[in-house]
């Protein structure tokens, strides 16, 4: 069927084609409409068909039913030929008003249809969107996805655009990457140091039958206090570092026979000895355990840290006073008990073990070193 | 908008659809699109034309050409497949050793369109490799030096060739311009003291501007638009020292004329060995006529004028402005040429609008007016705008505009002042 048979067949009716979208939905549309998209022409003029709906022509894939609704109001508007070009243009103004998801759909059908005027408006209307936007808003535009690492973006854009504002990003990432990496170094180290802690702090609690940790804590401070303490009395007098050392040395074996006479032996006995093994092992203590005081001391808040230094202040009172009348207060208290036990985490350094007693109880006392 | 989920439709959209987009973006914005996603890291880096001009690079206070040389620099490097258009426009840049390897670099790319504009000052010599560029079509190049090598036989697909203000001897531009055989337009401007033989048998439109001595156009049949502005130095003897008749040669082989625009001296050279002979060929498709600066005082550049309006049929629209000096007219010879001589059984049946600016109300002036008003039986609009610094003469002008007849009964005769 050639149109000029068509033609004579229905001169005064207008003369329909029909159009079959890729989802199966068939559309009749004026002749001449459908002949201003090329291929549509095209269709007509080599193969014949559109005539009826059986033979409609089927448009490609990318055109959809209101996609193609759209395109044939276009091709209504300007297949007539007495408009003048500034209708033309406002009209298209106008048209190109949608949201950017049909703006690409009709760009494609458009392609598809190879109606080059369309194409070039619907890329212009693209292309005044995109310009001037910056990467996040147009990917917020268009829902584009942020694929790409912090490397790549910045390679292209480092070759290419020399802008000083790139020039800074770069230097920021680099500095943030090294930070990052010192970060990782220190997490590591840290670790470690904590390892050691957290076992000691898990072991206590387990042994004190999880009196909580808190308690346990708060005993491990103290002896450490107590350390230090006596660090410091040891630094003061001789006399009074040997008296302390007896006393404490006392103290650790108190427990170990709750008897008066252990007590006189020890405050009788030749302080030179034992103050020298004592000596030793306090400096060993100290210097293991400073380190270990002035870390647990400066995480403790300030309530805590209060009560630990009267406790602290107690305890050395308590040891500077005559030791006899101590240990009958001690004696006669009885009630609370506080078990300490620093059990060693490696094999390597040597801790001791001490016993504080804060109240008397029926519980022996061990100490362990 | 609407869309909870968000899908991405733009990346999907063909290649060559993409490309039509992103060439409609400046090129910061369109290789700037290599960062939105994956898939857009290398989709403009296939693009056929790069356009580059001072808004490329960011504004730095120091260096800022340097920036623009990085910037062409990299783009070229990191770009794909051919370059068809390469557009250069750049007011800050000075000649730069990195321009002849873009030459180079784009001889091999199959470069079609080619405009290169630096910043005023130093000229650049373009590299030999251009003349390599085989499927050049467009050439457009300012402030520079052409060589071509004596081995040169042309651009075979150039159809359009604009040089302004370069550097090149008379017979290379001669063969350059022969050599070009689908040469459609040809503009060249600020050529000094060049005799100018064009042979060029497509030409379509020439753009003229410059002390050219001598104009000829050999052969140019299809020559539809032409427009000429000749300056002329004053110590060269102007235009032609032989006794052909300028008018003949210029418009002897022009039958297919649509347009004519003549500038400065042209009509003055028009006027060289000119006679009052009618052309044998009458230009039926010279629609539009300008002519500026003709002087009114001369009695021949009139004749050149009424010679050429009286052999084009179907003028349309003819513009005229004057360069008179008033105080030097008042007494002006030969003004009984316009009752004598003058053709006066010629109409101008298609002369719509009749444009005269700069007039100065010298008598020849208002004679040519006069003429016009009589035998244009369609004329529609007569308009006349007085030179600004004629302030005096301008009522007289009035009340004599005011006494002459008119053919055309719908004619407006509009005086236009500031």
């Amino acid at each position: 069927m050639t149109e000029s048979a068509m033609a004579v067949v229905k001169p005064e009716m207008k003369s329909y084609i029909w159009l079959q979208t890729a989802d199966g939905s068939i559309q009749q549309v004026e002749e001449e409409v459908a002949m201003f998209c090329p291929m549509i022409c095209r269709e007509i003029l080599q193969t014949g068909m559109g005539s009826s709906k059986n033979y409609a022509i089927s448009l490609p894939q990318r055109v959809n039913p209101a996609i193609l609704g759209l395109i044939l109001d276009y091709c209504r508007f300007h297949q007539v030929p007495g408009r003048s070009n500034k209708e033309r243009k406002t009209f298209d103004e106008k048209f190109i008003r949608m949201d950017t998801k049909k703006l690409c759909e009709l760009t494609s059908a458009a392609d598809s249809l190879q109606l080059k005027p369309l194409v070039d408006l619907t890329s212009r209307a693209l292309a005044r969107i995109i310009e001037g936007k910056t990467p996040e808003e147009i990917r917020e535009t268009f829902h584009l996805p942020d694929d790409l690492t912090e490397e790549e973006k910045l390679e292209p854009l480092r070759n290419i655009t020399d802008d000083p504002r790139i020039r800074l990003l770069n230097r920021l990432y680099a500095r943030k990457r090294k930070e990052l990496r010192e970060r990782e170094k220190l997490k590591n180290v840290e670790i470690e140091e904590r390892v050691d802690d957290r076992s000691v702090d898990d072991l206590l609690s387990f042994i004190n039958g999880g009196d909580g940790d808190s308690k346990a804590v708060k005993a491990n401070k103290n002896k450490k206090k107590n350390r230090r303490r006596k660090d410091q009395q040891k630094d003061s007098s001789s006399t009074n570092e040997n008296g302390n050392h007896d006393k404490i040395e006392e103290l650790d074996a108190l427990p170990s026979c709750c008897q008066n006479n252990e007590f006189d032996k020890i405050s009788g006995a030749s302080p030179s000895r034992t103050v020298k093994s004592q000596d030793s092992a306090v400096s060993i203590y100290s210097s293991k355990n400073e380190f270990d005081d002035a870390d647990m001391y400066d995480d403790l808040d300030p309530a805590m840290k209060e009560e630990l230094d009267r406790e602290v202040e107690d305890f050395a009172r308590r040891l500077n006073s005559d030791w006899p009348e101590r240990v009958q207060e001690i004696l006669s208290l009885g009630q609370e008990r506080k078990l300490v036990t620093v059990l060693n985490g490696n094999g390597s350094s040597t801790r001791f073990t001490k016993q504080v007693l804060i109240g008397g109880s029926s519980l022996p006392i061990r100490v362990r070193r | 908008m609407g869309d909870i989920l968000g899908v991405d439709h733009l990346s999907d959209l063909p290649q060559s659809i993409i490309e039509c987009i992103l060439t409609r973006l400046p090129i910061r914005d369109a290789i700037r699109t290599s960062v939105l996603s994956r898939r857009w890291r290398y989709k403009w880096n296939t693009l056929t034309q790069l356009v580059f001009d001072d808004d490329c690079v960011a504004m730095s206070n120091d260096g800022i050409y340097e920036d623009l040389i990085y910037f062409i620099t990299h783009v070229l490097f990191l770009h794909e497949g051919p370059i068809h258009k390469f557009h250069l426009s750049a007011t800050y840049l000075q000649n730069t050793p990195d321009l002849d390897q873009w030459m180079l670099f784009l001889s091999r790319k199959g470069i079609r369109e080619l405009i290169i504009e630096l910043g005023d000052g130093e000229w650049f010599r373009v590299h030999s490799c251009l003349f390599n560029c085989s499927k050049l079509t467009l050439l457009e190049l300012y402030r520079c030096e052409l060589d071509p090598p004596p081995t040169f036989k042309g651009f075979l697909c150039l159809k359009s060739l604009k040089l302004h203000q370069v550097l090149i001897a008379p017979e290379d531009i001669e063969s350059l311009i022969a050599n070009c055989p689908l040469l459609e337009t040809l503009a060249l401007s600020y050529f000094d003291s060049l005799v100018l033989n064009i042979c060029a048998p497509n030409l379509k439109y020439l753009y003229l501007e410059g002390e050219f001595r001598d104009i000829c156009l050999k052969n140019t049949p299809l020559l539809v638009a032409i427009s000429v502005a000749l300056y002329m130095n004053d110590d060269t003897e102007p235009f032609g020292d032989n006794s052909d008749c300028n008018f003949e040669k210029f418009f002897g082989g022009v039958p297919y004329l649509e347009k004519l625009t003549g500038h400065v001296y042209f009509t003055k050279y028009l006027s060289i060995g000119n006679s009052a002979r009618t052309l044998p060929v009458s230009h039926i498709y010279l629609r539009s006529i300008e002519l500026h600066q003709v002087s009114f005082e001369d009695m021949n550049e009139i004749l050149v004028v009424l010679r050429l309006i009286t052999s084009s049929p179907n003028l349309e629209e003819l513009h005229v402005s004057g360069s008179s000096n008033p105080v030097a007219a008042s007494e002006a010879p030969d003004l009984d040429f316009w009752e004598n001589e003058c053709p006066s059984n010629c109409t101008f049946g298609k002369l719509k609008v009749v444009k005269t600016t700069d007039m100065s109300g010298v008598p020849h002036e208002m004679e040519f007016i006069k003429y016009l008003l009589r035998n244009c039986p369609v004329l529609e609009t007569m308009s006349i705008r007085p030179c600004v610094y004629v302030t005096d003469r301008r009522l007289n002008m009035l009340i004599e505009l005011l006494k002459f007849r008119r053919a055309s009964p719908q004619a407006e005769i509009l005086f236009i002042q500031e």
